[in-house]
């Protein structure tokens, strides 16, 4: 069943769309991730113009995060004081991002700068990933190894605007919040994510949060950072496709409800495996888009105006 | 219906022996106007008409001019990136030639070069300094890429003639046709001389909710980024309310 995608300009199966959002949906369940990083560059595999499918990522991520963040919200796992520091930074890194975006498009280097972001982000997460549950698996069979600090104190804790997080436990400077949001939102607007595989493992290591509030406090500010790159991406770019975005959520919410109950009965070190092969896999791909010799080295772009 | 209307009306006249003007071309297509709605997975056109007398005829369809980029990616340590680029002035953005023989065979490299047929022969505008033999790289690889988009054709033998008067061909749009004005013109050429044309213009733009949404999404940008969201949102909340319940 064939549909246009009006802003896309081009004609894809509803089905497969569906199965796709499906598919990344259930990972993303499974895994407990946003799945941004599987869809944006999935839909560009299928031949979705690389700034339409960051764009309409960002609107599908809104959906995806906002029961999560409702969820969290509810069980009061969400710290607002830091989300709202986060999101603040968030803003003002999507809102840098989004121009920026506007800008490489317009100078025909938007789709390398997405490409390289993906290999860059997806290289170093997914190699962590894998050493990290590596290390864990290991831990689990020798305990008397010793155990890591909660987090260390580096010159970073010494900056100033020191700021109390009670949720969190913390008494750190806001700047830090403010910087690991402006950075994560940079990443949102220009790769159509919602971050969160840089922003929790920074909440963690870098700010020291308790991990039981570190998924809510991060779903909190992603729903609003990515509303805010649908909103941008929409006036600058007109790159956000509803129909697409429809297509998706609907088929990654239902994905996602399959994916968290086979997730809750694997073991968490090897669903994190799993999960870093799958982001080196995507990320090998990406890579191979930039290295192979293309079939025509020229390409066809639209100019501005008349 | 009303293009096989319009083909039969062609016929009655020419049943009927009504004298046609000397040296005239009577055309017409099987639709003026190309609808791009929910479905769309490309459209082929009719081409039909009549010829007074024998001849030999070049079909053009010239779709609307925009500002068309040619991007040449270089080898920079390994990675593929984009490097120079020549902006080609109001091309056309749709470009098919359809002919009862080989161009050549024809009329004279002079006269189709004044009539601009043939790919190879528009003109194509740029404020580039390269070099010429630069510039005509990137010419090339224009018309090599829009040909493989199926944007640009060439076809020698898709018109057929029925006894040296009729006349019938087809125009396909692929998916991804450019919205805007085209204009089918039908050329006749005798003895090499080209006696006459009958132009016929045509449509294609986007209809229902998808044009609605494309000029919903281009003329009021803001309140089409706030509706997307609010959608985002209420599904979001809509399916955790769902499964909650499940």
């Amino acid at each position: 069943m064939q549909i246009y995608l009006p802003i896309a300009e081009m004609s894809l199966n509803a089905l497969m769309l569906l199965g796709l959002g499906g598919m990344v949906g259930f990972l993303s369940g499974m895994f407990g991730v946003g799945g941004g990083f599987l869809m944006t560059p999935l839909l560009i595999f299928i031949g979705v113009p690389p700034a339409v499918a960051v764009g309409t990522e960002a609107n599908q991520v809104v959906a995806a995060s906002v029961s999560g963040a409702l969820a969290h919200w509810r069980r009061g796992n969400v710290d607002i004081r830091m989300g709202v520091v986060l999101m603040i930074g968030g803003f003002i890194g999507s809102t840098l991002g989004v121009y920026l975006f506007t800008f490489l498009r317009g100078i025909g280097q938007i789709d390398f700068v997405i490409a390289v972001s993906y290999v860059l982000f997806l290289g170093i997460v997914g190699i962590l990933m894998v050493v990290e549950s590596v290390r864990a698996w290991f831990r689990s069979r020798n305990p008397a190894a010793p155990k890591r600090k909660l987090h260390y104190h580096t010159w970073l804790h010494g900056l100033p605007f020191k700021m109390r997080f009670r949720r969190s436990k913390l008494y750190i400077s806001a700047l830090l919040p403010l910087g690991i949001g402006v950075f994560v939102g940079i990443l949102a607007a220009i790769m159509g994510v919602g971050g969160g595989f840089v922003m929790v493992p920074a909440m963690i290591y870098l700010l020291g949060m308790p991990t039981s509030i570190v998924v809510g406090t991060s779903l909190f500010q992603i729903v609003f950072v990515t509303a805010n790159v649908t909103f941008l991406q929409s006036v600058n770019n007109q790159t956000v496709d509803i129909v697409l975005a429809m297509l998706l959520v609907v088929g990654s919410v239902i994905g996602a409800q399959i994916g968290v109950r086979v997730g809750s009965r694997l073991k968490g070190e090897e669903v994190r495996v799993a999960l870093g092969l799958i982001v080196l896999a995507v990320c090998a791909r990406v890579a191979w888009t930039l290295v192979v010799t293309p079939d025509d080295v020229f390409s066809l772009g639209i100019g501005g105006g008349h | 219906m009303s293009g096989l209307a319009r083909l039969l009306s062609v016929l009655v006249v020419l049943c009927a022996g009504a004298p046609l003007q000397a040296q005239s071309i009577v055309a017409d297509l099987s639709t003026r106007e190309v609808a791009i709605s929910t479905g769309f997975t490309g459209a082929d056109l009719l081409l039909f008409g009549a010829t007074e007398g024998s001849g030999d005829m070049i079909v053009t369809v010239v779709g609307p001019e925009r500002d068309e980029i040619v991007r040449r990616k270089e080898r920079i340590a390994g990675i593929w990136v984009n490097g120079a680029s020549v902006t080609f002035k109001q091309a056309p953005a749709y470009y098919r030639i359809v002919a009862s023989k080989p161009l050549t065979e024809i009329a004279s490299e002079e006269v189709l070069s004044r009539l601009q047929i043939g790919s190879d022969r528009i003109e194509l505008f740029t404020h580039s300094k390269r070099p010429a033999a630069s510039i005509l790289t990137f010419r090339e690889a224009f018309i090599r890429n829009k040909k493989r988009l199926q944007l640009y054709s060439e076809d020698i033998s898709d018109i057929k003639v029925v006894r040296g008067r009729l006349f019938r061909s087809n125009i396909p749009f692929p998916v991804n046709v450019p919205i805007g004005e085209y204009l089918v013109t039908v050329h006749l050429f005798k003895k090499g001389e080209h006696v006459s044309s009958e132009e016929t213009p045509l449509t294609v733009h986007k209809v229902g909710l998808e044009a609605k949404i494309f000029d919903f999404a281009h003329n009021q940008a803001p309140w089409y980024g706030a509706i997307a969201i609010l959608i985002a949102l209420v599904a979001g909340w809509l399916a955790g309310v769902i499964f909650r319940r499940a």
